[in-house]
């Protein structure tokens, strides 16, 4: 039986004044790959904000591991191996291994050094560049180096703000790529995403529209009930 | 003289770096502007003149004491001010107003209680005679002041390039939004790096009797100065910019004292003009914030 990592009840939360979410929930299980899909606007970030503490749910109920966290700050939530990857995901005036060691941060140094040794063999790319700045990286490489420093956490839940930003189609077929490498490890995602062809790794879908789900199931019930075109274009 | 010039500048730019280190540390880190900052090094020249006078202490005792009071007098005054600062939509702008008030309340109860005297330390105590330098003759207070100012702005390199804790704070300097995304206890870096911003001050302060002549209650805003146009000259809020900005402000200031004595106390004002004309983002100043 599965079991549930990240469960988020009635999230309300916003800007200033500003309401963005609306009583908004969705659920994770360990081990499962979730997409969070939704157009621009739709409250995808603000929802992973939320989930990751960096802004403050209003109302509503955050658990991971079946412990409250909704009023943990981000650094309490990542020592709870809970792993986030923004849109940036790196610091581009660091070195990449600066940027490993900051992603691991909570992870005790032999186990770090090991874990280190296991992404650079995955990202073979940045293995030869580890001491270089990662600005002089290309975009698709600040992609995976972004994805490198948040599994270098080592986490239970990786929750991934629009990974294809900013890419062009090989090299988002390159990201989808390496997160398939990862499903069957133990690993869950949460991948929040305007692109569809992250459902190819979809355990389950939610759709946002705004700030609220509009649908949650599997890809197929998703392309049965005509899902996306009402996330899309507000049809029905 | 040229060459006295020089040397003696090089000693005055290792000593204007730690003036200055500091307060990049501070902004780099927090996005800030300390403006109490010349007045922190002002107490810490009180103190150490008032342990000088009242129990004999050696400055280089007094030096100690200071960074370690200063530090921990840093992190309180941090989580008091600081993360509301942040929080406000435009906490640059704010904390120039703020630490303007602050700077004129050390000021007038440094005046109150000490008096408008001029304040200072014989050279001496630190070493007496000359001191020979490739050649040239440097007192030797100068000379021990700029040894100890370069100790403490090697350790804070050590501490920001060598360290675990060093990286997160680069980090932070790079992009705080990343940071806290990252799961950098944001508050706890920004505030060691508030308290040695301080100490650094203080420490700055103990030998500034012996670099600047003498202490008085109102250094402050010339210290501020001279800090500021230190750091805009390296790189505002990149802490590698600082010891070119340091070194290039002493050699400039000794060169103006030699050959132009009338002209020096414009210099700070000069430089910070022409760097902010010429090359606003300082020397080092980079497209990608760097840190």
């Amino acid at each position: 039986m599965a079991t549930e990592l990240l469960r988020a009840d009635d999230l309300s939360s916003g800007y200033g004044k500003v309401r963005v979410l609306w009583g908004t929930g969705l659920a994770v299980e360990a081990a499962e790959t979730v997409v969070l899909l939704g157009a621009n606007g739709a409250g995808k970030t603000t929802l992973l904000k939320v989930l990751i503490g960096l802004l403050p749910a209003w109302s509503g109920r955050i658990e991971f591991g079946h412990e409250d966290i909704t009023r943990l700050r981000p650094d309490q939530r990542v020592r709870r191996r809970m792993a986030y990857m923004s849109e940036l995901g790196v610091f581009p005036g660091l070195t990449i291994e600066e940027n490993l060691r900051i992603g691991g941060q909570f992870v005790p140094p032999a186990q770090l050094r090991a874990r280190m040794a296991e992404l650079f063999e995955t990202f073979p790319a940045l293995a030869g560049k580890r001491h270089a700045l990662a600005s002089s990286l290309s975009g698709g490489q600040r992609k995976m180096l972004g994805i490198a420093k948040a599994l270098a956490a080592d986490p239970l839940l990786l929750v991934m703000d629009e990974p294809s930003a900013g890419l062009s189609p090989l090299f988002v077929a390159e990201v989808i790529a390496v997160l398939r490498r990862f499903r069957g490890t133990g690993l869950a995602l949460l991948i929040a995403e305007q692109n569809v062809a992250f459902l190819d790794l979809a355990d389950r879908v939610y759709t946002l529209d705004g700030g609220r789900i509009g649908f949650s199931g599997t890809v197929a019930a998703l392309h049965q009930e005509d899902a996306l075109h009402r996330a899309y274009f507000g049809l029905g | 003289m040229l060459a006295h010039a020089i040397l003696s500048g090089l000693v005055f730019g290792c000593y204007f770096t730690l003036v200055g280190l500091g307060l990049n540390l501070i902004f780099g880190v927090m996005r800030i502007v300390n403006l109490a900052h010349g007045d922190v090094v002002m107490l810490g020249a009180f103190a150490a003149f008032w342990l000088f006078a009242l129990i004999g202490l050696h400055p280089l005792i007094s030096s100690l004491i200071v960074l370690a009071i200063f530090a921990l007098l840093g992190l309180p005054v941090y989580y008091l001010v600081v993360p509301r600062l942040l929080a406000a939509r435009d906490s640059e702008m704010l904390s120039i107003i703020l630490f303007f008030g602050v700077q004129q309340i050390i000021e007038a109860i440094a005046t109150i209680a000490f008096g408008t005297s001029e304040r200072s330390i014989p050279g001496r105590v630190l070493g007496s005679g000359p001191l020979h330098l490739l050649g040239q003759a440097l007192p030797v207070a100068w000379v021990v002041s700029a040894a100890v100012s370069l100790l403490a702005v090697a350790l804070v390199y050590l501490y920001l390039y060598r360290s675990r804790v060093g990286t997160l704070t680069r980090a932070v300097m790079v992009n705080r939004d990343e940071a806290l995304a990252s799961g950098i206890d944001v508050h706890r870096v920004s505030a060691l790096a508030f308290g040695i911003g301080v100490a650094l001050a203080g420490l700055a302060g103990v030998f500034s009797p012996f670099m600047l002549g003498s202490a008085t209650p109102a250094m402050g805003g010339d210290v501020n100065l001279a800090a500021f146009a230190v750091i805009v000259i390296g790189s505002l809020g990149d802490p590698r910019g600082t010891m070119l900005g340091g070194l290039i402000y002493g050699v400039a200031l000794m060169l103006m004292q030699t050959y132009m004595s009338a002209w020096a106390n414009l210099l700070p004002n000069l430089l910070l003009i022409a760097v902010l004309l010429v090359r606003p983002t300082g020397l080092l100043g980079r497209q990608v914030r760097r840190a």
